[in-house]
This record gives C-alpha cells, structure tokens and sequence, in this order.
C-alpha cells in the first residue's frame, strides 16, 4: 500500500513538474525569453556581396541616402541602380584595387537589367509593416535591423515574431496601437 | 403553388417569392447557415485528395513540420533599373482618366501600384459621372488582366468560302503590308460603333476621305429611335442629354433611364439630387411591362404591355390636351386629330390614374420629365407631352450639352450588308462591334462577310467576329492608350495610359494613320507620327488647354456654365405623329422584350468574372440569363423557376431556363442579351444563351420589345444562381411564420413623413448588459440614406476590386458560398404580380455589442478602440461560429483556396489586379467587410505625416467612393461636424435589427416614397392600382 501511494506521489510530483515546466515553457516563448525558429541570423547570398559595413559604416552614408522612402512608404525599398550610379559613376574601385562587383552594378545599369536581390526581412503576407510611422516616432533603424554599420552582408538580427513587435508597442512611453488590426488587415 | 389562406402570416417585406409562399424548403434554408454537402476538392480537380483525407494527413504532417524548422522559399526583390520620378514603392499614383461604355461616358480615376492599375475611381471634376461609378466601370480594371486578351496580331488562314479555320500569329509589317495592298484596290468600307472620342472620328472621316472608304457606324444596344424620333419631332437629330436634377416629376414609360440607358451613372445622380424628403421631393411614375432598376425605384409603377408604350403617352397626352385643353397644343388641330383617337385606350390602367398623372404633370409643367420605350412612337410621343409640359430646353438638353453616343443606325448595317453581297465593298474593317455575335440572324451579316476579301477586326480577341475576319489586330485596353471623349457635347475628358501595353497590341488610331501613310504619303494627317501626336494637338489647338493641368483633371468643361441654363423650347412637329407606327404593332398573346443587363450590356466584357458573377440588381441571379414571366402566367401554365423552355420568335428557337419575376407584366417575356458569347474565352463562353439574333427587324429597325414569342415547357430544369435569400436576416422572431418581421427595411410616405419623421422606427433602448466601449479618438460609423441608394450594385463591384474578393463560380454560388462583402439586399412589398421594391445594401454593421465577437473561440474577430470589429485571419481557425451568430448573415468564409481552386476563373496575369495592402485570404479563413480598414489606416498615416488630423472626408470607403448617388456616407461619428454625424441627427436614420441590441456603427436611413399609399401584401394577384 505504502509502494503503492509512494508511485503515486512521485507520479504526481512528476505530473506537476511536467506541468509547471510546460507553464514555464509557454511563459518564456510568449514573452520572448526563448526565441526559436525565427530565423535570426538569416543571411543569404546575395547576387552582389553589397557591404553595408563599408557603405553604411566606414563612409558613413545615412542609411536614407539609399534607402529614400522610409520615411513616406510602407517600405523602406532597396534603392534602383540610378541611386547606386550617383557615387559609382566615378568610384570604379575599392581600396586601390579594381573591384568585379562594382563593376557588376555598372554593367547591369548599362545593360537596363536589374539585380535580383534576396529578401532578408521576410513578413507573412497576413502582416502589413509600415516603416514610416516607425521613423516618425524616432525610431532608429538599428532598433530593429541590427547594427547594420557592421554587418558585411545584411543578415537578419531580429527575430520578427509577434511578440518581438508587440513587446515595444506595448510600453507607455511608445504610445503605440496594440489593435490586432494595426498590422493584420 | 401560392396558397391563397395564411395572408397575415406573411412578411410585409419579402426577398423571393419562395418566402413570400412560406415555401417549407425556403423556411428550412432560412434556419440554416451553411449548405452542409461532403464536398471534395477533388471534386473540382485540385490535387485529387479529398478533404477529410487531406486534414488528416495535413495534421500528420503539420506535427513533423513545426520541428523541422523549414524556411520559407526564398523570395526576390528586384529593384528598378531607374526609378520613374513618380513611382514610389507602397504608395499609390492616381491618373485621371476616361472610360467609355457604349452610349456612357465615365471621368475616372486609376489608381496604380508599382505601375500596376489596380482599382478605380470616378473623377470628381467629371460634370458627366463626378465621383459616382457603375459596376461595369470598376470593372474595366480587371479587363486590362483578362487572359483571354490576344497578345499579338493574328491572322486566319481560311479558304473562299471561309469554311475552314487556322490561326497563325504574324507581325505588324507583314499585317500591313498585307492590308495595304488590298486597301489599294478601293471597296473599303469601316464598321465601328458610336465614336465619342474626337479624335478618333476625326481620323476615321480623315482615313475614309484619303482611301475613298465609306464608314457605318452600328451599335449593338442601340437601335437609333431615340434620335430619329428627336429627328421627326423638332428637325434635326441629336441625342439629348436628361437633366434628371431639373425634374420634379418623371414619367419613365419603358425607358430603364436609371438602370441601363443613355448615361445612367449621371441620370442616377440626377434623380438623387431630388430625392431629399419636403415637398419639393421628385415623384418617379413608371409604366414598363418588365421589371427593370427604374421600376424598382419607382414611387408608382403600372405594368403594361411591351406595345403599349405610345398608348399610355397618347393617353395621357389626350387627358391634358382633349380632356383639360390645357397648353398651346390644345388649340393645334393637328395634333388633337392624332391625340383624339386615343380617347378611349387604356393600357389596362384604370382611367383615374391617366387623369391624375396628367393632373400632376401639368402642376409640374416646365420641371418635368416624359421617358419613351425603344420605339419610334413612344419616343415621338414623349416628344409631344414634352414640349406640352414645357420641358423641352430645361429638362431635356438638345443644344447645351446633348450626348455624342447613339449614332449607330440599324440601316447603316444592312447598307454594308448589301453592299458587301454585291461585292461594291471589298475590305472591311470592324472596329468597337462585334456583330456576328450582336447583329440579329435576320440581317445575314455572317453571310455576308464571308464575301469580303479582306475583314480586318480590332477586337482584343479571335472573338464571334474575330473568327470570321482575315486579320485580328489586337487594339489598346483603354488603360493601355491614349485616347479622349466627348460623351456630352462641350464635355472633353482625356484617356492616358496608366501602363505600358501588356502585350503586343497597336492602338486603332495608330493603325488607320500608319495605312493612310502608306496609300496617300501626303494625307491630311501625315504630319502626326501617332495618334497621342493627334490627341494633344486636339487639346492644345482646339481647346487651347495646357496639356499637363488636362491631364491633371482629366477633364476640360467647356460648357459648365451652361450646362445649368435652359433654352427655349423647339417648335414640335405634329406631322411626326403620323409618320410613327401608332397602333400598327400587334398584340400577341405573349410580348417579349430582350433587354440589356445592368453587369454585362452588350457582352462585350463577358470574360470578367467580376461581372458573370455580379448578381442582377433586379432579379438577383448571375452566371445565367433567363426568361422573365410573371407569377401568375407561370401558375397559369404550371412552369417553375428554373424550367426550361423552347422560345420561339419568328422562325428562331432558343431554349431557356424560366424565372418568375414579380411585377413583370402577363403578357409578357424578358430575355437578357449579352450572355451566350461563344469565343470570347474561359470565363464567359457559354454562360446563359445569346438571345441577339433573336431580335427581329420591323421596318429597317430592330425591334428590342414587344416582339412576338411562343414558347414550349420542357421536362428539364436548370438550377438558377439566385443569390437573394441565402442571406436571410430575421432577428429575434426568426421562429414560425412572422419571419422576416424584424426592423429591416423601413418605408414611409411623404405624407406620412411629413407628419413624423421617424415613422416605422423603432428606436434603440439604452438597456443593455453590457459595460459599452469607449472611443476616446475615432469612432468610425456609417450612414446609408435607402431614399438615395437606387440599387444599381457599383459598390459590390468596388468593394470586389479594393478587397480582393474571390470569385468562386456558378457551381459554387449555387452552393451558397458567394464572397461579396456588400450585399444589395432587394425586398418587395406588396402583392406578387405588382408589388413595390426596395434594395438596401448590407454589410458588416460593426456592432458596439457584435455577437460575432463573443462566440469565437480563438479571438480572431475582436473590437478596436475605433469601433471597427476586426477580423483578424491569421488568428482564425475557422470554426464558422462567428458567422452562425452573426444576425446580419455578412460573414464569408473561405471553403477553398478560391485563387488556386478555379484556374478557369483566376488566371495569370490576374493576380496582377490584387490590392497589396490587403491580404489574400485562405482556405479556412472567415472574411467580411471592414469598412476598408487598409483606407483608414492610409488616411490615418496621411494625416500624421503631414502633422494634422485626419479631415472628414478625406477616408472614404470603396462603397461610398462609388456611389453614384452619395447614398452611403462613411466617418468619424465622435467628431461633431463630420459629415456623418450630421446625417445621422436626422430622425430617419435606423438600426437594422434593433431588437437585437447589437448597436451598430452603420445606420440606414429610411425610404420614403412619393406615393399615397405603401403597397401590403394582403392581397393575392390583383389591386395596387389607385
């Protein structure tokens, strides 16, 4: 009998901690203490291995130089190669050194063909990002691109899940929507 | 059968005549959602699994697949190469535009994507349609991406007789080449429709003069009476233009002014303006012998026979001249010679309703308005009450600004048809007709054709004609070209471009200009190297406008000023009165009348499904065309809904499937035309039977009514997709036989009106259960005036367009699983052979207390703090409880992957229509309106980047954008001064089913009728006449 009620408790204590660990479990994937399957640290390769460490980092170009309508649109948009040409109308080089994916970019503008880049940031289609209302509230883009000034080729730094978003929409001093229709329409 | 007993128990206001009979089955479906079948996917040819197999294995495989960690496919993003100055990616572009629709002409506005059109818009600086749209013009969007269009010239290769067939693609030079040998030899004839676009007449007269073609202008809806009859009344043919807005009393005998003649999106907003209830409120009298949008909308109707549309005008016109010798007319001798023979005819109207219109009609002398049917004698009798009321200069426009349209003559066609038998014309070249499929059988124009050398078609497919000409050359969509029109004289709005063209099509105009250079270097128009080249030194010469600001408004008004004066009346004609075929058409036992539909007209846009599956805004039903019989003719010969029958006209046979249509008259039969197209691609081909070459050809004119027609039952019976009463509201006392009862409609007289405002309203009570929300900023709401909304359905198609709804196909919407997320509710009141309509739209109401809200499991359909109920997919599982709870039945659900499901219906480049600020949804997904979420959030976003707040106004709903009539009013209800909330002060306005306590954020204002009395439906057949 005493064998028997014994089980019963180790059973129990192993149900509850089964229990409680699941709770646990849920509690930190909601709140993003653990955070899986989002594909941080994406990063493909790229048709050209565009630098943004040198473009962005060590000449310092702001990141809207390129990136122009992040402030108006939706989306923030890789810049045409017309925009591309405005600096490397002249530079054909890097560091002294004749440079192929330079020369890439000049050929691909001369030729009329466009690059085909590969998406880094990717939403579900049910998700409707704007970037503008995020710059207008001052929001840095390394708040949630990562410190791109030092990244060779962009790769992906946040985890882009719901909970990311919502854990800074949520705090008072955002004064941001938290309607579920802000970003699903 | 109609059971004669259970009168009380019927609902005063009733969808289809199923409810009206309390039909057991009907009762059975009103209690039911969804139409529960074991339906498989395979059953429709995707992948082959069926459902429940695919559930179980999708389960078994969603468990592997959450621990795989799998990434998505990569996706691309490619950037231009140089960035057009104007393009910015998520923002959208707006280019003032034209669309032209047969005898209409809209002002419009594309809206473009990343260069793509995606949705349109009326041009509120249009003085013809302002901002209002009909279903058609928001649909022309998706014609631009109809897969069926030839992407490349084509040439038939055929033997003499034209017997055999092969398509082969060839290249423009050789297409010229080809073409301007044989235009060398003389014999050239050009069949276009109706051209309002100066230009393009101009090149047309200009190509006709340098290569000695003769040019015949036919139209396919349009059999030219109108004109003619302006022609033989007061000497010299024009196509006046309805000042609706002028008139006080409309008399509308056979003339579906509102519905599909002449400009109705201009006629429709004319006749609003006056719709405001006080006692300056206009009065419609309709006498038609089928039911059309204007009957609907009538404050009076009378059925008559198709025959008796110059009957009932003569009549009235001896009531004013004979029997109350009132008008300088009276005196005219010959005039009372003509009218006098009418003493006695009544049309089967009782007597005191002639006297009391003609009473009412010369109180409103000067401000009123007389509509004729599709004859010559009507229409000269029109002319004749017309100018005895005065009206002629202030409510019918023949000098200012007359319409450009209606030029086509039925005898210009049997001219060509002649010529091209005797062998005078050698090339032909078709453009804007399609006659072998809309020319009646009687005129021979296959035959004839096939006798041409060269048939030359600039059709944007081998369609019914295409198959017979030597050369398709593809022409320009509208959206693809340049162009301009003159839809009203005075009026001259610019076509551009809004995309580079798909495929490779060559406009008209440049077509004609590089075969004149060919045959005649030195022509008159050599020195434009294309037809843009014409259109801007049309506008910059002739109208000495700037070419950018025309292109900005899209529109020059030459004539704004005068469009608003009157003129002074034309001296009438009283011999026309002889020369008109009075009395001469006999009276058979059945009268048919083909007539064209609001969605479809002509067929000429019969590939777009937006259009196939647009329900009719009078019967309801789409996918099919139909003849039309009245209740009791159907009892009397024992047909039922759907029977098919075997119509005969003349020597023509056609089987037909039968609807039973209240209010139709008797005697007769209504046939839509437009439907039954053969090649005209995936969409379209077969759907419903082409009734045109039924059309007979009574004195060198084709006859649209009162044709004579027999028809035969069979056995056989075709299901109708009738969409009205899958939607069935019924409130609290949904049980038993007062279904039906709730606060849905509601309807007044004017007297009635006059006396309390808020007649028939039964107010919210503020008990309620519930803590109420709290809109600290916006509340959005809605405000829908029924005495404005004529029922014509231009929002459906708008809302189609901006939210992209499926389209799911006949079978389907058979099946009940329509997706449109505004609904034109149509409801009649009165008996079944003459009662009165009413259409109200319905969408999701955004109830304060939404019994959607609270029912689903997941929490994928919650309330914002603006008053919006939002239905989150992502988050739905789809449980369908929502939509099971939901009064206002407004909820749609996904059963398929409608877009992949149907790849007959859903094509590439289609996709290239979608809205990307709205998500597309999927299977399993519950959808419904959200007052265009995607637009408040646009607005909203404006507004905070440019620092202010948002302005009334500035966010308007798809709906309301479209609404010729302003009858829908969308905004801030927190905000005092808006629009809406102004509107909404008046005591008019009511909740839809108010029992229920749901409080919702749209309201709806009531209708009330200019009449003595609102039509019950105590009675059984007979009665409604005064």
């Amino acid at each position: 009998m005493i064998h028997q009620s014994v089980k019963q408790i180790i059973g129990a204590i192993i149900g509850l901690g089964v229990a409680i660990g699941l709770c646990v479990f849920v509690y930190l994937m909601t709140n993003n203490k653990i955070v899986f399957g989002y594909d941080i640290g994406y990063q493909p390769t790229q048709p050209i291995p565009f630098s943004h460490k040198v473009h962005a980092g060590k000449l310092g170009i702001n990141c809207k130089y390129c990136h122009t309508t992040a402030e108006i649109s939706r989306h923030a948009t890789v810049p045409p190669l017309n925009v591309c040409m405005n600096c490397h109308i002249q530079v054909r080089s890097y560091e002294g050194k004749p440079n192929p994916w330079i020369d890439k970019v000049v050929q691909s503008y001369n030729s009329k063909t466009p690059i085909k880049w590969v998406r880094v940031h990717m939403l579900p289609d049910f998700v409707k990002f704007n970037h503008a209302p995020h710059i207008l509230a001052g929001k840095q883009c390394q708040d949630c691109h990562g410190p791109v000034q030092e990244m060779d080729v962009m790769k992906q730094w946040a985890p882009l899940s719901m909970g990311w978003c919502v854990n800074c929409h949520r705090k008072p001093e955002n004064h941001a929507p938290t309607t579920c229709g802000t970003c699903h329409l | 059968m109609i059971p004669e007993e259970n009168s009380k128990n019927r609902p005063k206001y009733w969808l289809s005549l199923d409810q009206w009979r309390q039909d057991p089955e009907f009762m059975k479906f009103a209690e039911t959602e969804f139409m529960s079948s074991p339906l498989r996917e395979s059953d429709t040819g995707e992948g082959g699994w069926a459902r429940r197999e695919f559930l179980k294995l999708m389960g078994a495989s969603m468990a592997l697949a959450s621990f795989g960690c799998i990434r998505r496919p990569a996706q691309l993003i490619v950037p231009y190469v140089q960035r057009p100055p104007e393009v910015i990616e998520g923002i959208p572009d707006f280019y003032a535009s034209t669309f032209v629709d047969g005898s209409e002409t809209y002002g419009i506005v594309v809206r473009c994507r990343e260069g793509r059109p995606i949705h349109v818009t009326g041009n509120a600086l249009h003085p013809i349609n302002a901002n209002g749209m009909s279903a058609r013009a928001q649909a022309h969007v998706l014609s631009l991406y109809d897969p069926g269009r030839l992407n490349g010239p084509v040439k038939n290769l055929q033997n003499e007789k034209k017997t055999n067939h092969d398509t082969i693609s060839v290249d423009w030079t050789a297409a010229d080449k080809d073409i301007t040998e044989q235009l060398k030899n003389g014999g050239v004839a050009i069949l276009t429709s109706s051209l309002v676009s100066p230009s393009l007449d101009h090149l047309v007269g200009e190509f006709a003069q340098s290569t000695g073609a003769e040019v015949f202008v036919w139209d396919a809806l349009e059999n030219g009476a109108y004109a003619d009859a302006q022609a033989a009344s007061y000497g010299k043919a024009v196509v006046p233009r309805l000042v609706v807005d002028k008139a006080r009393y409309i008399l509308a005998v056979n003339n579906d002014f509102l519905g599909t003649w002449l400009q109705p999106t201009e006629q429709q907003r004319g006749f609003a303006s006056n719709r405001k209830p006080g006692a300056d409120m206009s009065k419609l009298v309709v006498f038609e012998s089928i039911m059309t949008l204007t009957g609907a909308n009538a404050d009076q109707r009378y059925r008559i026979r198709a025959t008796d549309s110059a009957t009932v005008l003569m009549r009235i016109a001896h009531e004013l001249l004979v029997n109350k010798k009132v008008s300088r007319y009276a005196g005219d001798a010959e005039v009372l010679k003509v009218v006098k023979g009418y003493a006695g005819q009544s049309a089967g109207i009782a007597d005191a309703v002639y006297s009391k219109v003609a009473d009412a009609l010369w109180q409103n002398k000067g401000r009123s308005l007389i509509l004729g049917g599709e004859c010559m004698a009507s229409q000269i009798a029109a002319n004749l009450l017309n100018s005895v009321l005065e009206n002629d200069g202030v409510t019918i426009d023949y000098s200012r600004s007359p319409n450009n349209g209606f030029k086509g003559r039925d005898g210009m066609l049997s001219k060509l048809i002649e010529k091209l038998n005797s062998g005078v014309v050698k090339t032909v070249i078709i453009h804007g007709v399609n006659p072998i499929y809309s020319a009646p059988a009687a005129m021979g124009f296959a035959d004839a054709l096939r006798k041409a050398k060269l048939a030359i078609y600039t059709g944007d497919r081998v369609d019914e004609t295409g198959w017979y000409c030597d050369y398709v050359l593809p022409d320009h969509h509208p959206m693809e070209s340049w162009s301009d029109a003159e839809g009203q004289k005075g009026v001259y709005s610019v076509q551009q471009p809004t995309i580079r063209p798909l495929y490779n099509t060559r406009g008209f105009g440049d077509s004609l200009l590089t075969w004149m250079k060919a045959i005649k270097p030195n022509n008159s128009l050599a020195h434009f190297d294309s037809y843009y080249a014409m259109v801007r030194s049309n506008i910059e010469k002739e109208y000495r406008a700037d070419w950018v600001k025309t292109l900005q408004d899209g529109v020059i008004n030459t004539v704004e000023a005068e469009r608003g004066r009157s003129d002074s009346p034309r001296k009438f004609n009283a011999g026309s009165l002889k020369q008109a075929e009075f009395n001469a058409t006999p009276q058979a036992d059945f009268e048919l009348v083909f007539y064209p539909t609001i969605g479809l007209r002509d067929g000429s846009m019969a590939n777009v499904t937006w259009l196939q599956e647009f329900p009719d805004p009078v019967t309801k039903i789409c996918w099919d065309n139909y003849l039309t019989i009245s209740p009791r003719m159907s009892e009397e010969k024992k047909l039922q809904e759907g029977q098919v029958v075997v119509l005969q006209v003349g020597s023509e046979k056609l089987e037909v499937p039968i609807h039973i249509q209240p209010g139709q008259h008797d005697n007769v039969l209504g046939l839509a035309v437009g439907y039954g197209r053969s090649r005209v691609g995936e969409v379209g081909a077969n759907v419903g039977v082409n009734a045109f070459p039924l059309v007979p050809v009574t004195n060198g004119r084709r006859q649209f009514a009162g044709v004579p027609a027999m028809f035969t039952a069979t056995q056989s019976q075709q299901e109708l997709p009738n969409v009205q009463g899958y939607y069935l509201m019924t409130g609290k006392s949904s049980e038993g036989a007062n279904m039906g009862d709730s606060q849905i409609v509601v309807e007044a007289t004017l007297a009635q009106w006059q006396s309390n405002p808020a007649t028939g309203i039964e107010q919210q009570s503020d008990l309620s259960s519930w803590t109420p929300h709290e809109y600290k900023g916006h509340k959005w709401g809605m405000a829908v005036d029924l005495n404005l909304c004529t029922g014509c359905s231009a929002c459906v198609i708008a809302c189609q367009s901006e939210n992209n709804i499926s389209v799911v196909g006949k079978s389907y919407v058979l099946k009940r699983r329509m997706m449109h997320w505004i609904r034109i509710d149509r409801y009649f009141t009165g008996n079944a052979s003459e009662p009165d309509s009413l259409h109200i739209p319905v969408m999701c109401q955004h109830c304060d207390n939404a019994p959607c809200e609270t029912v689903c499991p997941v929490a994928a359909t919650v309330h914002d703090d603006e008053g919006l109920n939002e239905m989150i997919y992502n988050r739905c599982v789809g449980t369908r409880y929502c939509s099971n709870n939901c009064p206002y039945k407004v909820r749609r659900f996904n059963w398929f992957n409608w877009g992949r499901m149907q790849p007959d219906l859903v094509a590439s480049p289609m996709q290239m229509q979608l809205n990307p600020e709205v998500t597309v949804r999927e299977r399993g997904v519950m959808e419904k309106c959200s007052l265009c979420t995607q637009r408040i959030k646009y607005g909203k976003m404006q507004a905070k980047l440019q620092g202010r707040e948002v302005r009334d106004g500035e966010i308007q709903t798809a709906c309301q954008a479209s609404c010729p009539t302003n009858a829908i009013v969308f905004g801030d209800v927190n905000d005092p001064n808006s629009k809406v909330s102004q509107l909404l002060k008046d005591q008019r306005y009511y909740s839809l089913l108010v029992d229920l306590n749901t409080r919702p954020a749209v309201k709806y204002a009531s209708k009330i009728r200019n009449t003595d009395k609102l039509k019950t439906s105590e009675e059984f057949y007979e009665g409604g006449h005064v």
